[in-house]
């Protein structure tokens, strides 16, 4: 059954590629990228799915058990952009070819160095022949580094002054996961892609896992009052867990749980709070009238405002 | 002497065992094990991110295949598919050995740089910085020369392996890929345009050689040597080539963007589908084909024969041999008749044929 799904999924992508993307490429004189826009176009359909499970999943959820309601959805719509720009592969696309060139350059540098960059199987060489377990090893060291990034997020003011857009959210749901302003995306990238560097990256043939941390992530924003229980909130972030990171008085510096999959980090780091009863509403009382009221576009102007004056020691942190 | 009987009969009794081909699933990280005889993908090798294509080592023991994404190559024993041993080196993407043994050359499509190793120790000799993003190798039969084609600029390198330089980068067209030797010339893909153009890497004179569709591609000698086939992305399709006369023959019609070629010892293609995932086979004098399922996004593929008396490198010891990325001088017959009886009569009028769908299943039995 699964392999059938699979041979679908991909009978599906070749098709729109063949049939429409790489004639237009033909045309444009852009037949080179080809490779490249075969995985767009797979990002984009993978995406597309991503978003539709993940939206089969907690809109129920959501209609159960809500933290809150609302009269006005207008908030979470902008969200629902952030979304779909991220997960359909405009805004990696965006990104790409901005920095693809850049890209190269580093990694020619690096390779005229005469490293050759190594892969977490290097210092662990029985994960050669485990993919599925070398991709839970990667999991657990870039939940680490993602951990870290976070808290980064959070203690550096300039860093902070962008990073207030994903927290400004009054009207906190699913859809708020890729609340992000660019720059704060670029930041990440290079964040991650130093740790590629170091350590390789991720095995990608494992296309349910990827749905399932992207559905786990997702949920930990839904508006739903759902716990994991004693223990499982010491295994997995959930709705609960996240929200009380996200709430009023967990804002900058003063935060807390801060791990994106696995909540041991802030239990080893002493960031964690497990308060299972605790359900506070979300958002940023400093945060500027556009990162709370704006769209896409007025949110993204003002961060740029934003990083500028806390540079310039303007903008408390 | 009844022992020498009992094993002269043991081995004609013996069942032939079937052919493994080796599909390179680039977006899978694994390379597929297909039983050519049943059509069965036996066996799955996990690899570390992104493979793309392979090569014979000159002494036919080793399947080198290059992982790009994982900085490694990776060697197989191509009898059993057991992993040898692992190179680490720097972006391995498309990759040959000259054809005196002498150096591996490596391109690096996304890093812009093409290295030559010396062959035995894998010790980096040379690392030339190139414009954009080489892409494909080809040698002279003499091994003094590596052309590598680069599809950013439009453009063929010629290194002079000797000198360890770049003699000359010659413009060919827009996004060249496939390259080859054939008969003192270069046959080189155009992916921006329907043609192959042919390149004297004398005269660096270029002319159209001839026509496959929109998004022409890569290009391999049958080892019959009378045969050329040439594939087209856009299109889709796989052009059968007249070598003495590069006159398109047949076309098959071919969803799911063909890319690498590779032939068995009876002279059956084997295509990689990139967009589907497949693997095509056909037999190109009956026209009978199937098409496998393999991995995500199949790229380089080989076929290893299992016939007494073949083995890996049995390529290069047919007729077809003289042309091709690592051609040889005069390739010493073996013993392989059979390789050099099979192809179809020459017609000159292209002929269109219908050569399968995701879903086809063969029509007749091959054996």
């Amino acid at each position: 059954m699964w392999d059938w799904i699979v041979d679908r999924y991909d009978l599906f992508t070749g098709w729109a590629f063949e049939a429409l993307l790489q004639p237009l490429m033909y045309r444009l004189g852009l037949m080179d990228w080809a490779d490249e826009a075969f995985l767009w176009m797979d990002f984009l359909v993978f995406g597309l799915i991503q978003v539709v499970v993940v939206a089969v999943v907690c809109l129920p959820l959501e209609a159960w058990r809500p933290v809150e309601r609302w009269e006005s959805h207008r908030k979470v719509l902008t969200d629902v952009a952030y979304t779909l720009l991220a997960r359909l592969g405009i805004l990696p696309m965006i990104g790409f070819v901005l920095f693809f060139a850049a890209q190269t350059r580093i990694e020619a540098m690096i390779a005229d160095s005469g490293w050759v960059p190594p892969t977490l199987e290097t210092f662990l060489p029985f994960l050669r022949e485990q993919p599925f377990l070398a991709l839970i090893f990667y999991i657990v060291v870039l939940d680490f580094a993602a951990y870290w990034h976070h808290r980064f997020q959070h203690r550096i003011g300039w860093w902070w002054a962008l990073h207030s857009i994903h927290h400004a959210q009054t009207q906190m749901t699913f859809w708020t996961d890729d609340r992000n302003h660019i720059l704060d995306d670029i930041l990440a990238a290079a964040w991650f892609g130093a740790i590629a560097v170091l350590i390789g990256v991720p095995p990608g043939q494992f296309p349910i896992i990827l749905l399932v941390l992207r559905l786990a992530e997702s949920l930990s924003h839904a508006n739903v009052r759902l716990d994991f229980g004693r223990v499982g909130e010491r295994l997995f972030v959930s709705p609960r867990f996240h929200r009380a990171h996200h709430g009023v008085l967990s804002v900058g510096a003063e935060g807390k749980n801060y791990g994106v999959l696995l909540p041991v980090w802030d239990w080893i780091f002493g960031t964690a709070d497990f308060q299972r009863d605790h359900y506070p509403r979300t958002g940023d009382p400093s945060a500027p009238r556009a990162y709370v009221e704006g769209g896409w576009l007025r949110q993204q102007a003002a961060g740029f405002r934003e990083i500028w004056r806390a540079i310039r020691g303007k903008r408390a942190s | 002497m009844w022992r020498a009987l009992f094993f002269v009969i043991a081995f004609w009794a013996a069942p032939a065992r079937a052919d493994l081909a080796y599909v390179l699933n680039s977006a899978d990280a694994t390379i597929s094990v297909v039983d050519t005889a049943t059509r069965a993908e036996i066996r799955r090798i996990p690899v570390l991110r992104e493979v793309h294509h392979l090569v014979v080592t000159p002494d036919g023991r080793s399947l080198v295949v290059g992982d790009s994404g994982g900085n490694e190559l990776i060697f197989l024993d191509p009898e059993s598919g057991a992993v040898q041993r692992r190179e680490r080196i720097s972006n391995p993407y498309h990759l040959e050995y000259s054809p005196d043994g002498r150096y591996l050359v490596v391109a690096s499509l996304r890093r812009d740089q093409v290295d030559i190793y010396e062959a035995a120790s894998l010790t980096l000799l040379q690392r030339f910085r190139q414009p954009d993003k080489p892409s494909h190798v080809a040698f002279s039969p003499d091994s003094r020369w590596a052309f590598v084609t680069l599809q950013g600029s439009g453009q063929v390198a010629a290194v002079d392996l000797e000198a360890r330089q770049t003699a000359w980068v010659q413009d060919v067209g827009p996004e060249p890929a496939g390259i080859i030797w054939h008969r003192g010339r270069l046959i080189v893909g155009l992916m921006g345009r329907e043609d192959f153009v042919a390149l004297d890497p004398t005269t660096r004179e270029v002319r159209p050689a001839f026509r496959v569709g929109r998004g022409a591609h890569t290009i391999f000698p049958a080892p019959n040597g009378r045969t050329l086939y040439a594939t087209s992305r856009v299109e889709s399709r796989i052009a059968e080539v007249d070598a003495e006369t590069l006159e398109v023959r047949r076309i098959f019609e071919i969803a799911g963007g063909p890319d690498c070629i590779a032939f068995d010892s009876e002279g059956r293609l084997y295509a990689t589908l990139r967009w589907t995932g497949r693997l095509l086979v056909l037999d190109t004098a009956t026209g009978e084909h199937a098409q496998i399922r393999v991995g995500r996004s199949p790229h380089g593929v080989f076929v290893m024969p299992r016939r007494p008396g073949l083995d890996a490198a049995f390529a290069f010891q047919s007729p077809g041999a003289q042309s091709g990325t690592r051609p040889m001088g005069a390739p010493p017959p073996r013993g392989l008749a059979a390789l050099q009886g099979t192809g179809p009569a020459v017609t000159v009028t292209p002929v269109r044929v219908e050569a399968g769908s995701p879903t086809s299943r063969l029509r007749a039995p091959w054996r």
